[in-house]
């Protein structure tokens, strides 16, 4: 008799909530799976282990609030090890076998060069958080939203701040050998070619090359006013930079982000070869003038900082702020669409406009997938970290 | 230019050391192992690890390293070599080497990190010393040392007479009551300390860098079969030639033509010299 007024009131309860919740089609399905494709372990981990913290974090602070229209994520996290061919097989092991609703990364652009087919193939939504250009096409793959910035918009950003605030022309573009340095290399010359510049020299090293000297040494007698690396090998990049101070030649650097993140400090001969150095950043991990970084950043930093021990945060925040912006977009995505239909889904993010977020602010339209702004790209001091943010360039 | 070739010559002591280790392995078990690059990879890391982490005296973390070299090389023989090739003839320690290689860069991935770190400097010396400076000569130094080393050790040594003999002929060594599997580790041990020590020695160079493993595994191997397998003067010859003609192939070419130089000096070596610059020509007996 018991038990079965207790069925009657699950029964009754049920039903009150198909009446109620009619915009949560899809309440009665369970969690919302959440496929999370990280380089966790592997040669390019340190971006993925810092994102994974955001994720994690993220996922945690909404199923603790209740969910989303109820209904619980469930992160099913796979790593890749940084390899394409790992990608794939986890990419369709989401698809096919977990069926998730939304698969997040993976991080590195080659390995969503070859995961973004599969995810749009199997119609689920895909935030894409690897750089270059090609990953995100609205045509080709219509679920696939980006929620970092190109890489052209690193390139423009320090173009811009090379050819209008120090006024250079006379420019060196340095790329490394790897599939990324190359492509970013030869963006970056054309990129300047059409703005009428033309580079007095180019090169691409090794990216574990043991010794820069003739490079540099080319570059100054070419006349090199800025040398402009396009390398994420902080290896590299660091030797760029002793080799540099070796030769006392106070020219400035200005690249890609990576000549910024605190490994280099460690491999630097003398500190104060990282100076007069600049690298592309973000406005949401930058002090402004008052010392200060912006309200989201500095909210999403004081919550997430007892997970991450406690004290100054030692690597660049803005990898953790793009981890968890990725899983509240999905949170967006999910309520605006009122459920995880693939279709609904699609439609609520080609509607998203100036979706505020920690890392940025985003917004996708029918035509474009590219939800990183413009505006939220800054350049930044490379020797200016400091609790996981940075100073902006003068 | 010049900076390029002693850029060059640097690290092609390092590949000279890479193969004289490969060659040490090989003259007791006829195996090229791919462990090989990772005996240096360990000396680089754990040199900066015992240094600048740990504090200790620069003497001690140079005994150390190698120590711990001995003993990847000692653990490379027992888990990788000894019981393949006491089941098989086939070339079946190329896969167990190559599984034990990957493992450990693995391990020192996850337990160092994957980002380079820096190796502390070993002499007092100020960074504007240019062409100079201790990063350029130190592996050139101790790769000579150790093939001059190598040389004494089986022209005067009882234990290096016994490797050249079981690099002439196993059986019959055994035959002789040469206690063949012992040698064989020992031998694993004496690569092992020789690679950690090279790696230890151009540290500064390479940084101390997990990933450092396969490319000298490859560029060693290069070294050797250019110089001539079994050959020590050929790996030391090989090895820096191969260090100063991918420095001026990057130098007039550009940097995306090094990995091309140095597999296309194999092939043509192979082609025109299969047994190397120094090595000996095989004879089938009829």
């Amino acid at each position: 008799m018991r038990l079965l007024s207790r069925r009657r009131i699950v029964a009754f309860l049920t039903a009150a909530v198909c009446v109620t919740g009619s915009g949560w089609t899809n309440a009665a399905d369970g969690t919302i799976r959440l496929g999370w494709l990280s380089s966790l372990t592997g040669p390019l981990s340190s971006a993925a282990v810092a994102e994974n913290q955001g994720v994690q974090f993220a996922v945690e602070e909404i199923n603790k609030a209740g969910g989303i229209g109820g209904r619980q994520i469930e992160l099913i996290t796979y790593d890749t090890q940084g390899d394409p061919t790992k990608a794939v097989n986890f990419a369709q092991r989401l698809a096919f076998v977990d069926k998730v609703h939304f698969v997040i990364g993976p991080v590195n652009s080659g390995e969503s060069l070859a995961t973004v087919p599969i995810v749009s193939k199997a119609g689920i939504p895909n935030l894409v958080i690897g750089t270059i250009d090609e990953l995100v096409d609205a045509k080709k793959y219509a679920r696939a939203f980006r929620a970092i910035n190109t890489n052209r918009q690193w390139i423009e950003a320090a173009n811009d701040y090379v050819l209008k605030i120090l006024r250079k022309s006379k420019i060196a573009i340095i790329g490394d050998t790897s599939g990324y340095g190359t492509s970013s290399a030869k963006t970056a010359t054309q990129m300047l070619e059409s703005a009428g510049v033309k580079p007095v020299y180019s090169v691409l090293i090794d990216p574990n090359k043991t010794d820069l000297t003739d490079e540099m040494n080319k570059a100054k007698a070419a006349g090199a006013e800025v040398l402009m690396p396009w390398s994420a090998a902080t290896g590299l990049l660091a030797r760029l930079l002793n080799t540099r101070g070796d030769m006392g030649w106070n020219v400035p650097i200005v690249g890609h982000s990576a000549l910024m993140a605190p490994a280099i400090r460690k491999l630097l001969n003398k500190p104060e070869y990282w100076a007069n150095a600049v690298a592309a950043g973000y406005v949401s991990t930058t002090y402004g003038v008052d010392g200060k970084l912006p309200a989201n950043t500095k909210a999403l930093m004081e919550r997430i900082r007892p997970k991450l021990g406690g004290a100054e945060i030692d690597f660049m925040f803005w990898w953790v702020a793009l981890g968890y912006d990725t899983v509240k977009i999905v949170e967006h995505a999910v309520k605006t669409a009122g459920g995880t239909d693939a279709a609904a889904i699609q439609k609520a993010l080609e509607n998203t406009k100036a979706l505020k977020g920690s890392y940025a602010s985003y917004s996708w339209s029918v035509e474009d997938r590219n939800g990183f702004p413009d505006h939220d790209i800054v350049m930044n001091q490379a020797n200016s970290f400091k609790d996981g943010a940075y100073r902006a360039a003068k | 230019m010049l900076s390029a070739l002693l850029a060059g010559l640097a690290i092609g002591a390092l590949y000279a050391a890479t193969a004289l280790a490969y060659n040490v392995m090989f003259s007791t078990s006829k195996v090229l192992s791919v462990t090989t690059g990772h005996l240096s990879m360990l000396g680089g890391v754990f040199g900066a690890w015992l240094m600048a982490d740990k504090g200790l005296p620069i003497p001690l973390a140079v005994v150390l390293s190698g120590v711990i070299g001995a003993a990847f090389g000692w653990a490379t023989e027992l888990i990788a070599i000894r019981r393949v090739l006491a089941r098989s003839d086939e070339h079946l320690w190329l896969l167990s080497t190559l599984a034990l290689a990957t493992m450990v860069q693995q391990a020192v991935g996850l337990w160092w990190g994957t980002e380079p770190k820096p190796f502390p400097r070993l002499i007092a010396q100020d960074f504007s010393a240019g062409m100079a400076d201790q990063k350029y000569w130190l592996p050139v130094i101790v790769a000579l040392l150790l093939a001059l080393g190598l040389e004494l050790f089986y022209r005067r040594t009882l234990y290096g007479k016994l490797f050249v003999a079981m690099s002439e002929d196993t059986f019959a060594a055994r035959a002789r009551g040469i206690p063949t599997d012992l040698l064989r580790s020992l031998s694993y041990a004496l690569a092992g300390a020789m690679g950690a020590l090279a790696g230890f020695a151009a540290g500064q160079l390479t940084f101390a860098y997990f990933a450092l493993g396969l490319t000298l595994t490859l560029n060693g191997f290069v070294a050797l079969a250019v110089g001539g397998l079994g050959s020590n003067l050929g790996a030391l010859v090989g090895g820096l030639a191969l260090g100063v003609l991918s420095a001026i192939a990057t130098y007039t070419l550009g940097g995306e033509y090094q990995q091309t130089i140095s597999v296309g000096l194999l092939m043509l070596v192979l082609l025109a010299k299969p047994e190397g610059l120094f090595g000996s020509a095989k004879t089938r007996p009829v």
